[in-house]
């Protein structure tokens, strides 16, 4: 953008982001980033990056970005200091009401467009997947938009929302649904009073709200198991593929193909992509948020 | 358009004294930036650009706001052209000299139709660029022009413009339905108007008259499709002009993907995942630049 000598010395707004975009190390480890978990750090945010690959060069006592990404290529342990990585990427990620255009979609377009084409059917069914729901925040924040719901798109649909996830200790915290104000920083003052229950210091989700979610532990590289996961309408799978390597999110990617209902939605982490992953998902954008669309019939055929 | 409504609205655009008259050196401009910028010498920039001195001067304070950091003040056109690139000075100066043709206020907020046209023409200069089509530049250009009916429309036909604005907003859809269920016209017919009255070059005629009717144009369908998914892509991801009209979008399904993708091998492999992420890097960039454009007058 601005030619180098003319930017100030202390860069700030654009022109930090711009110094941060020209630094060639930082754009190649970006791309390696995306390459090996498909999770993009834009532009504007390799600043965010830069600090992050600071932590890792402290730790780790190197100095400068060109030797970091060789490290990340080249070394020996360059898989486990990708992990690692990725661990400083998506650290404090997870809330309620994380990612509110995602949300926004689910309750304006998605759920409306399902129950839709399920109107000629006199049971109706609505099943959510949080898959690798960690410690239950994403999958108590479908259960409370369902209930939301309730009166309006919702009436007279039966709902449930599944939450897997490999770590046991997640899961009992995750059953446990007592949270701490950081991971309720997005959730207003009616919601807490109508949805939780004060625990001590913290608050505790309200049993109405824990009756709709099921959690159970489930390893996404079990083949056997995923192929029970069956009649979804919609899958969360937030940052969680970041964590297996191409072949394996190709298997699980299909994986959640097949076990989603006909016009049914995969949601992935904000920044994620499954470009190269799967083609038969459809990419479809909504205002802020975009989703993987499972058509009714497959474009072009295949297997 | 009907015949009489034609009629009707060639009427008002004739006597309608506030009907903007070409800026001087837009066509110049847009003539000169048909040509890849490493073709073109730092010297043709520069004398076209000091033709008109406001303009120039302009420039100059857009050149030396916070938004590109600039450590020393630049004060020549010269100085500005090496500092900042051929590619950029031009654009400034085409956003300067479009803004000086049109002081309207209305329904539509004119600074927000302004931050809309400057992210589409980044926006279609950005998929222009990783689609593989050969002029990026003409992309960039033909999303700045692409809205300027509704300028137009400001300025012609107030009322009947608001109605079908307000319309839009109300009912959250697309403005270019409201206005021609309400007023048999939009505003993409208006701006063709316009774009013939300025004899424009006829690539940007056509991207103003046919930026919501891909299929319709008869001509530079490439351009105007880029340009299309261009404004639907910046609608979707809070570069809009304020009206959030739409819920969803398969753009891969969308007739100018189609269109575009004929042309443009490329498009076979494109990462449209990853060109929407990198596309939130450009909010605050357009923000920022509005609001340097807009200290300006």
């Amino acid at each position: 953008m601005a030619n180098a000598n003319l930017l100030s010395p202390t860069p700030t707004g654009l022109a930090a982001q711009a110094a941060a975009a020209q630094n060639p190390h930082l754009r190649k480890i970006r791309d390696l980033i995306y390459q090996v978990a498909g999770i993009l750090q834009p532009d504007h945010k390799l600043q965010f990056l830069e600090d992050r690959c600071g932590r890792r060069l402290q730790q780790l006592k190197i100095t400068s970005l060109r030797a970091y990404y060789d490290c990340l290529t080249m070394s020996s342990v360059r898989d486990d200091e990708m992990k690692e990585l990725l661990n400083e990427i998506t650290i404090g990620e997870t809330c309620f009401f994380r990612n509110s255009p995602q949300l926004d979609a689910l309750r304006t377009v998605v759920l409306p467009a399902i129950l839709k084409n399920k109107s000629h059917l006199a049971y109706r069914h609505l099943r959510l997947w949080s898959a690798g729901c960690s410690t239950g925040e994403e999958a108590y924040t479908l259960a409370i938009l369902l209930l939301q719901e309730r009166e309006g798109t919702l009436k007279n649909v039966n709902v449930e929302v599944v939450a897997t996830d490999l770590n046991l200790r997640s899961l009992e915290a995750a059953q446990a649904g007592v949270y701490g104000d950081y991971a309720l920083r997005n959730v207003n003052p009616l919601m807490r009073q109508k949805y939780f229950i004060p625990a001590g210091e913290r608050l505790a989700v309200k049993p109405e709200v824990k009756s709709l979610v099921k959690f159970s532990r489930l390893n996404l590289m079990d083949d056997a198991r995923m192929t029970f996961m069956k009649g979804m309408d919609v899958i969360f799978c937030c940052n969680v593929m970041i964590y297996f390597d191409g072949v394996v999110r190709k298997r699980i990617v299909q994986h959640y193909y097949n076990n989603l209902l006909p016009n049914s939605y995969l949601f992935v982490g904000h920044a994620e992509s499954l470009y190269g992953i799967n083609n038969d998902f459809h990419l479809v954008h909504f205002p802020g948020a975009t989703a993987y669309f499972k058509a009714e019939k497959r474009i072009g055929g295949g297997a | 358009m009907s015949q009489a409504t034609r009629e009707r609205i060639e009427r008002k655009l004739a006597e309608i004294g506030s009907l903007p008259t070409i800026p001087t050196l837009l066509v110049p401009l847009l003539q000169h930036l048909c040509e890849p910028a490493e073709d073109v010498s730092l010297d043709r920039v520069v004398k076209i650009i000091s033709q008109d001195p406001s303009l120039a001067a302009q420039c100059l304070r857009m050149v030396n706001s916070p938004l590109f950091g600039v450590r020393y003040p630049i004060d020549t056109v010269r100085g500005a052209v090496m500092g900042l690139g051929v590619s950029r000075v031009r654009q400034i100066a085409m956003a300067c000299s479009l803004l000086k043709a049109f002081s309207t206020k209305g329904a539509v907020p004119v600074r927000a139709l302004w931050a809309h046209s400057l992210a589409v023409a980044m926006v279609a200069q950005k998929f222009a660029h990783e689609a593989g089509y050969p002029e990026p530049e003409q992309a960039y250009s033909a999303g700045l022009l692409h809205d300027l009916g509704i300028l137009v429309a400001l300025a012609a036909c107030p009322a009947e413009f608001e109605g079908a604005a307000q319309a839009a907003s109300r009912e959250h859809r697309a403005l270019y339905l409201c206005e021609r269920e309400l007023n048999g016209f939009d505003h993409g017919e208006i701006g063709a108007m316009l774009a013939r009255r300025w004899r424009l070059p006829a690539p940007y005629q056509h991207v103003l008259q046919y930026h919501h009717d891909v299929e319709q144009a008869p001509e530079y369908r490439c351009l105007v499709a880029i340009v299309s998914l261009a404004d639907v892509l910046c609608r979707l991801r809070s570069l809009g002009y304020g009206c959030e009209e739409i819920g969803f979008v398969d753009l891969a399904a969308e007739p100018a993907w189609a269109l575009a993708a004929a042309e443009l091998p490329k498009m076979r492999d494109f990462d449209l995942a990853r060109f929407t992420l990198e596309l939130d890097a450009f909010i605050t960039e357009v923000e920022q630049s509005v609001t340097a454009l807009f200290e300006l007058v």
